[in-house]
């Protein structure tokens, strides 16, 4: 985009915007106000950018090379890393946990989440306190409660509550398979957390879409399944987007939380954590770097689908 | 007939929805108030001799000393709060002074290229940021921060931005002009203009990019424990997570309470803003 034509969308709903763009006056303020705005840019972008720019390129070429903590002079090895990684079964499986994990969290999360935010939109009795009931998964600081929800699930020490819990643990162990209880309980918790800050979420959204259009739906049909699925979810698809997104960071934080809260001991393979373990525990440093960027692109992928939902590149016009 | 019936299902349903909301809370909490006689023989679903002894201890002292037959390993509780709350305002202040700078230019000033720029920070939330210690931990070593509430706080601002500025540019891009022209034209320059007249008027929004970053900072975890070890320095997620498990877990359980509450309570206070300031930035797309 160049300037002029920036400045051609950017003042075309103010009145007399074409005299204005056209004085030579107006053409240096507007340079004056691009300078200041790279300007206004520079903290955040130094704060967010720099920070990941290094670690991200860092790991990109250690995963091309045969740096490890054994020792030795590091050498270029080309792509062998990423294909001893994808030679690798455990590889495979771990990504299919992880593809698992992130689904089945983000749909109850986005279930839970609207269901609890349709409930909130209308007006009733007692409103207020649900809503704060609502709230208050998210605001109980995740980090701090991940303690209390681990031993909840997973008590360490020899109670009458610890041995019910075992008994529960054994028999989904024995009906999904080993690692499936604590599986459950890491999804459990995000689920938790993640469906309240959705809900909160969408409620926003609600309150954001013109009431009229929801009158006019009503008077269309009698059916709230069918407005449900012809008005309200089409108005909310770009939030519902954007909660998808916000989903995938959470559900990622909350396993990694976990995991390093038992030193390692939930062990079902998820890409992140066992790149840690490979990194930090074994010091295959470049077999590390290749299993953390594995997910990236994709991920990357994800989001280029979700901007066209949530941040369509034609330009609105106010 | 059907009204009250209608309305009878709405209540369960949110009774319901309340429920399943607090019951984890009510749980921590019912386990926190037991003592160990009753952790071990009683219910885990209600406490009938509650007692505050495990809050107590939290705050007793914080040298290591015998307590009963176990040593009671040193958890200086009261430090950890203390560093805590220190990182999350450091944070906030960062996160919400550079994201606010940030959110102007793209959302108002919009220099050539503001949409992808505007995208290339929000993209950064994809790379999750717990599994680059190795080259972050270099980062952290070149600017001296090793073992330093600065290292978190730059992360954690890095976590936040993306969503902030996303948030905020957003919210921006709606604000009518006139408003700040009127000011403009009054005589007042643009950076009076801005802070008299603009930030005022966002306070909703602000607080709803200033939540969402508590959110963040309460949520980490992992960071805390891989970047402070020296335990005059840990926040309290860093602190309690090091505790000798299955020593102190009543004690932990409750310092997860003592740490949250505060937190929780202001979320509370600021729930409502926080839904209107996320309204606000929503009006007319994202």
């Amino acid at each position: 985009m160049t300037v002029p034509a920036a400045c051609a969308t950017d003042t075309g709903s103010r009145s007399g915007a074409v005299l204005r763009a056209a004085a030579p006056g107006a053409r240096r303020a507007r340079r004056r106000e691009v300078l200041a705005a790279y300007g206004l840019l520079a903290p955040a972008s130094l704060l967010v950018l720099g920070l990941l720019a290094y670690p991200v390129l860092w790991e990109g070429w250690i995963s091309t090379t045969s740096l490890s903590a054994q020792g030795g002079a590091p050498t270029f090895v080309g792509l062998a890393n990423y294909r001893r990684m994808a030679a690798d079964p455990f590889f495979w499986r771990a990504t299919l946990t992880t593809i698992v994990y992130f689904a089945a969290t983000t749909g109850a999360k986005l279930v839970l989440g609207l269901a609890m935010a349709l409930l909130l939109a209308r007006p009733a009795r007692g409103r207020a306190l649900v809503f704060l009931a609502v709230f208050l998964p998210w605001a109980y600081p995740g980090g701090v409660t991940v303690v209390a929800w681990y031993w909840m699930l997973n008590p360490p020490l020899i109670t009458s509550y610890s041995l019910a819990v075992g008994q529960l643990k054994h028999a989904v162990d024995a009906v999904l398979g080993p690692g499936a209880y604590a599986f459950a309980s890491v999804a459990l918790f995000n689920v938790w957390r993640g469906a309240s800050f959705t809900a909160i979420f969408l409620l926003a959204a609600l309150n954001a879409i013109p009431t009229e259009l929801f009158e006019y739906a009503q008077l269309e049909t009698r059916s709230p399944w069918l407005r449900l699925r012809h008005v309200t979810l089409p108005l909310l698809k770009p939030f519902l987007a954007l909660a998808v997104f916000l989903s995938f960071t959470s559900a990622f934080a909350d396993l990694a939380n976990v995991w390093m809260l038992t030193g390692g001991r939930i062990v079902f393979p998820v890409l992140g954590t066992y790149a840690y373990w490979l990194g930090v525990r074994r010091g295959e440093l470049a077999q590390a770097a290749a299993w953390s960027l594995a997910l990236v692109p994709v991920l990357l992928a994800a989001l280029l689908v979700l901007f066209r939902w949530f941040d369509p590149p034609e330009e609105r016009q106010a | 007939m059907r009204r009250w019936l209608a309305s009878l299902r709405r209540g369960l349903l949110l009774a319901v929805v309340a429920g399943y909301s607090l019951f984890p809370l009510y749980f921590i909490t019912v386990q926190s108030l037991k003592t160990p006689e009753e952790d071990v023989f009683g219910s885990p679903f209600y406490v009938l001799r509650p007692t505050f002894e495990n809050y107590t201890e939290l705050f007793a002292g914080a040298a290591a000393r015998v307590r009963g037959f176990v040593i009671v390993p040193r958890v200086p509780f009261l430090l950890w709060v203390m560093n805590s709350a220190l990182v999350l305002a450091l944070t906030l202040a960062l996160t919400l002074g550079s994201g606010v700078l940030a959110a102007w230019a793209l959302g108002r000033l919009r220099p050539p290229g503001w949409r992808w720029w505007r995208r290339a920070l929000f993209a950064t939330y994809v790379v999750p940021h717990t599994i680059l210690f190795i080259p972050l931990y270099q980062v952290v070593l070149a600017l001296g921060l090793d073992d330093h509430h600065g290292a978190l706080i730059l992360l954690y601002a890095a976590m936040a931005l993306p969503f902030v500025v996303w948030l905020l540019s957003a919210y921006f891009r709606h604000l009518p002009r006139e408003i700040e022209e009127a000011a403009l034209i009054e005589g007042a320059s643009p950076v009076t203009a801005f802070l008299r007249i603009v930030l005022p008027m966002s306070r909703n929004v602000l607080v709803a990019a200033g939540l969402f970053t508590v959110g963040t900072v309460g949520n980490d975890f992992m960071l805390a424990s891989v970047f402070l070890l020296d335990p005059d320095k840990q926040t309290v997620a860093a602190g309690l997570g090091v505790m000798d498990v299955s020593l102190e877990e009543l004690v932990a359980v409750a310092g997860v309470n003592v740490a949250a509450v505060p937190v929780a309570l202001a979320c509370a206070l600021f729930a409502r803003t926080y839904v209107e300031g996320l309204t606000a930035a929503m009006v007319e797309g994202a």
